[in-house]
């Protein structure tokens, strides 16, 4: 595979975001940065790593953050080495994926709890930039923070991997930041995207680890003409952001995943073998290696809620 | 008339013909039914390591004669100028890498062989490797198609 690989969503439509950037310089005013966490609403947790490495494979941080070895993914150990340096070829303009391993000058190894929280949760820096939304924190504003705040820790065990990536060279106007913040406005929510019931704790999981830190829907949602992930066709299927072909439809219309059980859904996760054993592939490679490494309990959380989550297209 | 739709019968049976031994000598072709014969065969050792069927020794050692067999044989199925399909242009530049996927699965399949597992908890353990060389040469070496 080669490097320039898109493993996160850069999917905004280059039209919306034109209107996006267009209104964000007539709106000057709109940029504040609102709703951050603060040193009162941080919740009082004490950080634990061995809870947060599970958080770092839901999360999949390594399939974007891990330095790419000979130009190809980084695998098995050099998972951990998170210097960055992955390019997202985008029709945005070209995205240079961030150092986040330890390193205190090169990484995030000084950046404060509270920091990290706003960054993973509000998308915003310790300098209070916006980042852009191919970081998904539109996913991960619906983690709650103490396994945000557990990640932190596990991050800080990982080795410390010198060197700088560049910065974004993203055309204009989407190399104007401000805009942003309004699309904040409209595509950043902690809550859930689908209801479920509250005394089923098997669906509970698996929503959570679908919808905010694995980040399902970011890849496999359609978006809306404003580049937000549109919550009538959740999981429905999606143009690939790596620029070719789909990304298929994993709710029970789409045809890869609606004759597969529950345990078969598990088992592609942990194996990586569909029930005509077949072998993942694309980019779902590194998906599926980051959710091997989770327990049973969330593959089978993650499946039940795969299996409940309502047909994204009905009359296909 | 006659003359005529015999012709066309003739002309019909020789393209047929044609088009069948075209087909013998597309290596496209070949390595793609090889496959589907590998996947096949690995479907009924799926459904015993997942539990859906009763492990059944004979089964798996069918299973894994015929990884054996089709290991040997896919190495020869990508000659120059054969270039397309699902084969990765990878296996065009990096040919001692692909060799040596081929070479994990033959040894894979053939310490399972060795193994003769008894029992499920037996089969797990080696033929998890199997499993991983189908997956590491994939994930290397070929594409989806479009």
């Amino acid at each position: 595979m080669p490097a320039r690989i898109a493993t996160t969503p850069i999917v905004l439509k280059k039209s919306s975001l034109y209107l996006v950037g267009t209104v964000a310089v007539i709106a000057l005013t709109a940029t504040a940065l609102t709703g951050t966490t603060t040193t009162d609403t941080l919740p009082a947790h004490s950080a634990d790593a061995s809870a947060g490495e599970r958080i770092f494979w839901a999360g999949g941080c390594a399939s974007c953050h891990a330095t790419p070895v000979d130009g190809k993914r980084a695998k098995g150990d050099d998972k951990l080495l998170l210097g960055g340096g992955l390019e997202l070829d985008t029709p945005f303009g070209v995205f240079h994926v961030p150092n986040i391993s330890p390193h205190v000058e090169d990484g995030i190894g000084d950046w404060s709890m509270l920091e990290f929280v706003n960054a993973m949760q509000h998308g915003v820096s310790p300098d209070s930039r916006h980042y852009y939304p191919s970081f998904p924190y539109t996913s991960y504003a619906k983690m709650n923070a103490e396994d945000v705040m557990d990640l932190r820790a596990y991050l800080a065990t990982l080795p410390e991997v010198a060197g700088t990536t560049p910065e974004h060279a993203l055309d204009f106007p989407w190399s104007v930041r401000r805009g942003i913040g309004l699309w904040k406005r409209m595509n950043l929510s902690a809550d859930p995207v689908f209801s479920v019931d509250a005394d089923d704790d098997q669906l509970l999981l698996g929503r959570y680890l679908v919808e905010s830190a694995g980040h399902c829907g970011e890849c496999h949602t359609p978006r809306d003409g404003f580049g937000g992930m549109m919550a009538s066709e959740w999981l429905g299927g999606a143009a690939n952001p790596d620029g070719k072909g789909k990304v298929p439809d994993i709710t029970s219309s789409g045809k890869n995943v609606s004759g597969w059980s529950a345990s078969d859904i598990a088992y592609y996760l942990e194996s990586g073998f569909t029930p005509d054993f077949d072998t993942v592939g694309g980019t779902m490679v590194a998906v599926q290696e980051n959710m091997s490494k989770l327990s049973a309990d969330d593959r089978a959380a993650i499946a039940a809620y795969l299996k409940a989550v309502p047909a994204a297209h009905p009359t296909n | 008339m006659y003359k005529t739709s015999i012709r066309i019968s003739v002309l019909a049976y020789a393209l047929a013909a044609a088009t069948l031994a075209l087909a013998g000598d597309d290596p496209g072709h070949e390595r793609h039914e090889l496959m589907e014969g590998v996947r096949d065969a690995a479907k009924p050792v799926g459904a015993m390591l997942k539990g859906e069927a009763d492990y059944d020794q004979a089964v798996l050692m069918t299973s894994l004669e015929t990884f054996a067999s089709a290991a040997d044989q896919l190495g020869g199925l990508f000659p120059d100028g054969s270039e397309g399909g699902e084969a990765a242009p990878a296996i065009w530049e990096d040919r001692a890498g692909f060799e040596a996927a081929i070479v994990q699965w033959q040894e894979a399949t053939a310490a399972a062989i060795e193994a003769n597992p008894a029992t499920l908890d037996d089969a797990k353990p080696v033929t998890g490797p199997i499993f991983g060389a189908c997956k590491d040469c994939h994930d290397t070496y070929r594409i989806e198609e479009e």
